[in-house]
């Protein structure tokens, strides 16, 4: 269904080939996913197999995409290539353009030539489809991250085409959200579909992919068989992670002084109640997972810690200070906040300038020595010059490590480190937290990955519905 | 938090009529309101767009701006009051009693009265509008609109800027937060908010262009600029539709007769 030849692109204004002499072919019914590094080209790869490199972008093109049988460049347009491919992008939010979930597809429908019986059929199957028959009056702001998605994809099915291209469809889902998408493209397949996935998480689609190719620099380097390509350690550890040779932290931390204490903290959000009687503490140099469903109450516990948030009720104690008595700009000192995403947040021109915005705010004595360290330990000494947007999302997660490391918090808090990164990133990730906790920080993790959690923390909080219902080192 | 001109999704009298009804409506209302004078009735007016409101189920939803339109309100009023004196002199802003300045800038009558017309008319457009986009479901709205001829690429665009008001509200919410977490100060005097504007705003537009490349290409392969277009769904002219417009009219040319028989 699609033939890539020998194809190869630079981006204008770079010297750099994006895509290198890609060859692929993709049959009909059949899957293939391209995995590999951020930054390897796996989105340029996804405009070229659609078509879109062709019509919207300019740079130099060579090599041929045959989409149905047709070149690229016999298709009149994008709107015409659209009545053959389907391409779900990697952002869900902008590819909502109404305000709730079933005028978005049934949008979709009305541009296809059906009539209005076909229209409704449709409409009602593809909402079954994909399990969003209940939301279907929801809006985009009231959906999840996964629900999102979904809706994306629902409005992707509602073109009716064969072919399916999906740029990283679940970068940002939790894990439950992750297996719905993958049961609903396991469907999609058995009814015929052809599917070409860009993903990271190999584990999740096993069963359903037919050829895997791995993307590094623009190349493929591997290709074939899953459990061919994965025979490869290099490969393996990109793909399926192995977190168990992470050290453990040898000393017993348990006698530690205690840095933050929470104190039978509750907090509504209007009549929700998003955190119910947690007690809580956590004592210097401890390595914490917080892990649980979405929406169980994990990203507002650690928002009270620097302030954020005020409890409803209940009392937080950090360093000795109660955190209702300080401002969050003094509580930075104390506990540093790396939010899931924080390439979001990026404004400087350099990496180092991003580096010493919060180390000016907070006025760190020796601030050029503290920011050269930083660079150091999150490995960003040679990138400091550059701009923080050009970074791969792996260097960017870094990065947003480093801004919070020289302001130098005695406790490091992460919402979602390993997101959206590779195996051989996410290691690094976990590295440079180790080492920080070494140097004697308390680092505290917020995370979906029951891996990591499992190999990296010296203990486990467990939440559900605002409470917390295991501890592993409860005290 | 409060969706700034988001369609809330209900079943009422007001969300069942036809967007052209609406539309209709809102330019009777418009002229009515521009043409009195009369602050009883402007005051009249004003409360019974609430009330349909309320009829409507969309009270909360109406008044949520409120605190925007009473600042604009005060400042409507401070301003004729200083720059169109007129009739009676009520009081004085600053007390008879202060030296030097005492007695400047008198109240009166006058520029009270066109303040207060001001400020109900701007209350009863913006009402009025917020009511319309809060009970139109946007592919009506499309509808409505590229049966009225327009082009598609600018209801494409007055749709997607109304739309992703609460996206940039969220992101803006939670890049502030970010910053805060970094030492953030929101500075102080005129040069130190200005700079402190910037750790917000240039995340914010330049994920806003990010996300702008994906809504364009979104567009185009969903082929809502081909304009071939199967309508479904499609709201009709009700009886209800043409009795609101007639009662309106007739309002609307009575009330008109009526200022002029007043002016003559």
């Amino acid at each position: 269904m699609i033939e890539l030849t020998n194809v190869s692109y630079t981006y204008p204004h770079t010297v750099q080939p994006a895509l290198h002499r890609i060859t692929l072919s993709l049959e009909k019914g059949r899957c293939v996913m391209v995995t590999g590094p951020s930054g390897a080209g796996k989105t340029s790869l996804c405009l070229a197999a659609s078509g879109i490199l062709h019509h919207e972008y300019g740079g130099k093109k060579e090599g041929s995409v045959v989409i149905d049988k047709k070149n690229v460049s016999e298709y009149s347009s994008l709107s015409d290539l659209a009545q053959n491919v389907g391409v779900v992008f990697d952002d869900p939010e902008a590819q909502m353009i109404f305000t709730t979930v079933e005028e978005e597809i049934l949008s979709a429908l009305e541009h296809r030539g059906l009539t209005a019986e076909v229209i409704e059929d449709r409409l009602s199957r593809i909402m079954k489809t994909t399990y969003l028959e209940e939301l279907k009056d929801r809006s985009p702001h009231n959906l999840s991250g996964g629900q999102k998605q979904r809706v994306a994809l629902a409005a992707t099915l509602a073109l009716g085409n064969d072919i399916l291209i999906l740029d990283e469809p679940t970068s940002e889902l939790d894990e439950h959200a992750t297996r719905r998408i993958a049961d609903i493209l396991k469907d999609l397949k058995d009814q015929g579909k052809t599917i070409l996935l860009i993903e990271h998480k190999f584990g999740h689609f096993r069963g359903m992919v037919d050829t895997l190719i791995v993307l590094e620099n623009g190349r493929i380097t591997s290709g074939g068989a899953p459990d061919e390509v994965l025979k490869d350690d290099h490969i393996r550890g990109m793909i399926l992670p192995d977190f168990s040779k992470v050290k453990k932290n040898a000393r017993s931390v348990v006698s530690g002084e205690p840095v933050i204490s929470v104190q039978n903290l509750t907090h509504c959000y209007g009549d929700v109640k998003a955190l119910s009687g947690i007690t809580l503490t956590i004592r210097k140099g401890e390595f914490i997972a917080i892990v649980g469903e979405n929406g169980s109450g994990k990203t507002t516990l650690v928002k009270h810690f620097n302030h954020l948030l005020s409890p409803t009720s209940g009392d937080v104690i950090v360093n000795g200070k109660n955190t209702k008595t300080c401002s969050i700009a003094a509580l930075a000192c104390d506990v540093g906040l790396v939010f899931q995403n924080p390439d979001h947040m990026f404004f400087a021109d350099t990496v180092r300038e991003e580096i010493a915005y919060g180390v000016k705010n907070l006025n760190v004595k020796n601030g050029d020595a503290v920011i050269d360290a930083a660079l150091r330990d999150a490995g960003l000494y040679e990138s400091a010059g550059l701009y923080p947007r050009w970074l791969s999302r792996g260097e960017r997660q870094r990065l947003g490590i480093a801004c919070v490391v020289a302001m130098q918090p005695s406790v490091i808090v992460l919402d979602e480190p390993t997101t959206g990164l590779d195996g051989y990133e996410a290691l690094l990730v976990i590295d440079i937290l180790k080492n920080l906790q070494e140097n004697g920080h308390t680092i505290i993790i917020i995370t979906h990955n029951r891996d990591i959690a499992d190999h990296c923390a010296d203990r486990i909080i467990t939440m559900e519905s605002g409470k917390i219902i295991s501890d592993t080192g409860g005290a | 938090m409060a969706e700034i001109l988001q369609y809330v999704h209900k079943d009422t009298f007001l969300h069942r009529l036809h967007p052209y009804t609406k539309i209709v409506s809102i330019i009777i209302v418009c002229v009515m309101c521009i043409i009195a004078t009369n602050l009883v009735f402007l005051t009249f007016m004003v409360l019974a767009i609430l009330v349909f409101a309320a009829y409507s189920r969309l009270l909360t939803e109406s008044l949520q701006q409120l605190k925007l339109i009473l600042v604009m309100s005060v400042l409507f009023i401070l301003v004729t009051l200083i720059t169109m004196p007129n009739g009676d002199i009520l009081g004085y802003m600053i007390p008879e009693g202060v030296p030097v300045l005492g007695g400047l800038i008198p109240v009166t009558s006058g520029g009270l009265e066109i303040g207060l017309v001001l400020t109900f008319r701007f209350m009863i457009l913006i009402f009025a509008f917020q009511l319309f986009l809060i009970s139109t479901q946007p592919r009506d709205l499309v509808n409505a609109m590229e049966k009225a001829g327009l082009p598609i690429d600018y209801i494409l665009m007055f749709i997607i800027a109304l739309r992703f008001i609460p996206t940039l509200q969220i992101e803006g919410q939670r890049i502030h937060e970010a910053q805060l977490a970094r030492g953030f100060n929101p500075g102080t005097g005129f040069i130190g908010k200005i700079r402190s504007v910037a750790p917000i705003a240039i995340p914010l537009v330049s994920n806003a262009l990010l996300r702008s490349t994906v809504l364009g290409l979104t567009i185009d392969m969903r082929g809502y600029r081909t304009g071939k277009k199967t309508h479904v769904r499609e709201r009709v002219l009700a009886t209800r539709d043409y009795t609101v417009m007639s009662v309106l009219t007739v309002a609307g040319c009575g009330f008109i007769a009526l200022v002029m028989t007043q002016m003559v």
